[in-house]
């Protein structure tokens, strides 16, 4: 019994790992541009898919695959921006809405070019850290674990010390604000959606050999994105690292001693909850939005 | 004088082109036309739900409680088929009714989350529960509307032509009924409700009873049209009503626009047609989302009021084109 | 004791540790004019939102013919025969003038979904009709009856704004700043429609930051200061109020 906690335990920190890279990137995108970004799962999506390319079709070296997914996804990002949250940015509804058409657009050239079916991605590592006869750790895992631990503490530190990070918190606080202030708020919208698209192309970049990869597979890690920073209050970091923790956790426990529907149906009722005992929007009652 | 033909003679008209669509359509081609009725009632409640301001995230969820209700009554009660499609239809109302109380103490995007997260749920229920629900292959077998004749017209309802008249009745009628919703003082309280909540609560308008109204008679509405799909294929599975469907209504909503009733239908007749006839033609059907998400982001980008702001400008012109010939 | 008409009672309202009414006491006759007057930041708005429901007080009470009202959501409030204004011009912008004032019938004519769909509400909706159109004449906008509200000028929506309060046949109207941003012929012809509205058995309160506009029209004027009461009289007591002409002068140092 022990043991087995053990190893849920394991799992549920490499679940908490990369699922707070995708949460963190949703929030600071949602914090700056004021946009829910509903393809946040698809830049996921397109980051193990990088590495599908680059690693196990072209037979690069993973750290190189994992490196271009990062540059690749956040630049996808930046797309993003320029192309339909800047020209929506007095309209949150309508970015949404074309965060959605731009989920359906990834699906569907991923799905053009990689076919439907799911993509197996060969293990970097076949390495296991035996800690007794029933709890392990593959050393992938570890993997993900240490990464994400690096990525997220250096971006904490670029949030607090550089001159970005001061402008990035200050628009995400108030934007007006922080334009009267001199803040150039196009030029903070593409860092965060920068960063945002690169956190969840690493992510995804990270768990593709641990995973399924198909052009689907950005659905769920959305709806736990989602469960992640309503928990987690809307708008804080540190609140959607968090969240993620004990949202990996709970999910990790129930699947394991349960069921992994009803682990998500908890989920999706732990998130509305939330939002039923805290329903106030940051936006008030802004027309249709 | 009024201008020939007239108001009734362009109904008329309507109404012949109705019936006679399917007769020029191939045996596919039919059935698509089935499902674009049914469609176009999913479409025209989901705007019903958005005349007061919120935008549901939940509304093919609810298409499928609509479905799942009238198929398990028919299975398990051996009700009537057409009495279990009301039935159905209620069923989705009454669930709406239940989850209007947590999710309109939510506003935007918070209500947009909550309700998917909602549907999401009852969805994954559908998928868990084996008994009644099926699990994740669903209901099959399931009963189809009970053939009848009138006069010397046998309806047979495998038939799509006949499964055509009999949806385009429902849904015309149901239309018909959201039209003069929205044309009496409900309506007119519904607008106010969007436009300035304040204001109209400080007119004594109940703010959350009338968001609470059009939610549940546009799930009704929607449950209505899932109840005719489910007796038209047979057959109802949890991923028939998951986000690829909901996104599917927030396109055809989006591309028609939503200031009028008409919108909707527009945007979902004119992707029927570029997604089964244009896309299938040049054998590229599986861009079909590729298709669907190009045109929402151009259409949010470029065109914000949708098709119908285009119609609205040519019936203007033609106005005034009419009012010049009269002076 | 004989019961007041409307009765604000120890009324205190925080939020946080802000307190923007402290122990606020005053009350209204039927049919009077009475202005709530005071420098910026005094409260009257937020005492305007506690009576018309839109805050529930932390303290304290509002009562109506000895009724309380305060706690009560603003639709529950309005049904009771208050009904306010909004600073700025608070309309339906989308929708036509006429349309505007038949949201105010609503509580009069409340309309019936299911009598709607089968069309036994005909009567209701003649009445309804033709007390929006009542309403509107009586702020002469008759003639804007089918324009869009955003099309009319600044001092036709103001109007509007009142004559969609006015068309839900309220016994109290609560007006935040209806001389706002208008200029002195507008004025003028407002002030004259609120002596129409007494006249027609409306009481009025009247919130407002500048005094001047206010002394001509009201009966009764309360002063508030820092949330609470400062003085209370007729337009020339208060004019001459030393209390007032100070809290007046220091605010505009402040400002200044």
């Amino acid at each position: 019994m022990v043991e087995l906690l053990a190893q849920t335990g394991l799992n549920a920190i490499y679940a908490a790992a990369y699922m707070s890279l995708v949460a963190v990137g949703l929030v600071l995108v949602f914090g700056v541009l004021g946009v829910i970004n509903f393809a946040h799962g698809e830049l996921f999506m397109i980051g193990a898919y990088v590495v599908v390319a680059v690693f196990a079709d072209f037979q690069m070296p993973y750290v190189l695959a994992a490196a271009a997914a990062l540059v690749f996804v956040g630049a996808v990002g930046v797309l993003m921006e320029r192309a339909m949250f800047a020209p929506l940015r007095e309209n949150p509804l309508g970015g949404l809405v074309a965060s959605i058409g731009f989920l359906l657009i990834c699906q569907a050239l991923v799905s053009v070019q990689f076919g439907v079916r799911m993509e197996h991605v060969p293990p970097v590592t076949q390495e296991v850290i035996v800690i007794s006869e029933k709890v392990r750790l593959p050393v992938h895992r570890l993997t993900v674990i240490l990464a994400s631990i690096a990525l997220l503490s250096s971006l904490w530190i670029f949030l607090r010390k550089s001159k970005f990070g001061w402008a990035l918190r200050a628009s995400s606080q108030d934007r007006e604000a922080a334009s009267l202030q001199g803040i150039s708020i196009s030029r903070i919208s593409i860092i965060a959606m920068f960063i945002g698209g690169a956190l969840a192309g690493i992510a995804g970049a990270l768990t593709a050999p641990l995973i399924s990869v198909n052009p689907h597979m950005g659905h769920s890690v959305i709806v736990a994105a989602f469960i992640v920073i309503i928990v987690g209050g809307v708008g804080s970091l540190e609140g959607a690292v968090v969240a993620s923790i004990a949202y990996a956790f709970v999910h990790t426990v129930i699947t394991t001693f349960w069921d992994g529907v009803i682990a998500d149906i908890v989920g999706l009722a732990l998130m509305l909850a939330v939002l039923i005992v805290k329903p106030t929007g940051l936006f008030g009652t802004a027309d249709r939005a | 004088m009024r201008s020939f033909p007239g108001r009734a003679g362009v109904w008329l008209g309507f109404l012949a082109l109705l019936l006679l669509l399917p007769h020029a359509l191939s045996y596919s081609q039919q059935e698509i036309l089935v499902f674009l009725t049914i469609n176009i009632l999913l479409v025209v409640s989901y705007r019903l739900l958005t005349l007061t301001g919120e935008w549901s995230l939940g509304h093919a969820v609810i298409m499928g409680v609509g479905a799942y209700a009238s198929a398990l009554y028919t299975k398990e009660l051996g009700i009537f088929v057409p009495a279990s499609m009301i039935l159905g239809a209620c069923t989705a109302a009454l669930v709406a009714l239940v989850l209007s109380y947590p999710l309109f103490r939510m506003k935007g995007f918070y209500f947009l989350i909550g309700s998917f997260a909602a549907g999401e749920i009852i969805r994954l229920l559908w998928k868990r529960f084996r008994e009644p629900f099926g699990g994740p292959k669903g209901l099959k077998r399931i009963d189809p509307m009970p053939d009848f004749d009138i006069a010397v017209w046998r309806f047979d309802f495998f038939e799509p032509v006949s499964y055509y008249y009999f949806a385009a009745a429902v849904v015309g009628f149901s239309l018909w009924l959201m039209r003069r919703i929205e044309r009496s003082p409900v309506g007119l309280t519904f607008h106010a409700v969007h436009w300035q909540d304040k204001l109209a609560e400080a007119s004594g308008v109940n703010v959350r009873a009338y968001r609470t109204l059009a939610f549940v008679i546009a799930s009704g509405f929607a449950g209505l049209s899932g109840a005719l799909l489910a007796h038209y294929i047979g057959a109802v599975n949890p991923n028939m009503f998951d986000l690829e469907l909901m996104v599917f209504i927030l396109t055809w909503t989006i591309i028609g626009g939503t200031a009028t009733i008409y919108g909707p239908v527009i945007g979902c007749i004119a992707l029927t047609i570029i997604n089964e006839i244009v896309l299938r033609e040049i054998g590229l059907e599986q861009m079909r989302p590729f298709v669907y998400g190009l045109l929402l982001i151009v259409s949010v980008l470029f065109l914000p009021k949708g098709l119908e702001s285009l119609v609205q400008k040519g019936l203007a012109r033609v106005a005034r084109a009419k009012r010049g010939e009269e002076s | 004791m004989s019961e007041k008409f409307l009765e604000v009672s120890g009324l205190g309202m925080r939020f946080g540790g802000i307190t923007a009414i402290d122990n606020l006491g005053f009350s209204v006759e039927y049919g009077e004019i009475r202005g709530v007057i005071g420098p910026n930041g005094a409260g009257k708005t937020t005492t305007f939102n506690v009576i018309s429901g839109f805050y529930k007080p932390t303290a304290g009470s509002v009562r109506l013919r000895g009724e309380t009202i305060s706690g009560l959501r603003m639709y529950e409030v309005a049904r009771r025969g208050i009904v306010r204004t909004f600073q700025h011009s608070t309309l339906f912008t989308e929708m036509t003038v006429m349309e505007n004032v038949l949201v105010g019938t609503h509580m009069r004519y409340r309309p019936n979904i299911f009598s709607s769909i089968v069309g036994r509400d005909a009567e209701d909706r003649r009445r309804a009709r033709t007390r929006a159109t009542e309403s509107l004449e009586f702020f002469g906008l008759l003639e804007r009856a089918s324009d869009r509200a955003a099309d009319l000028p600044h001092g036709h929506q103001r109007a509007l704004g009142l004559a969609i309060a006015l068309a839900a046949q309220p016994e109290v109207m609560l007006l935040d700043e209806p001389f706002a941003g208008m200029n002195p012929e507008e004025t003028k012809s407002m002030m004259s429609l609120m002596f129409k509205l007494r006249d027609s058995g409306v009481t009025i309160l009247i919130v407002e930051h500048d005094m001047r506009a206010i002394m001509g029209i009201c009966d009764y004027i309360t002063v508030m200061n820092f949330g609470r009461l400062l003085a209370e009289g007729r337009p020339e007591e208060i004019r001459t109020d030393p209390a007032v002409v100070e809290a007046y002068l220091g605010s505009a140092r402040d400002v200044a």
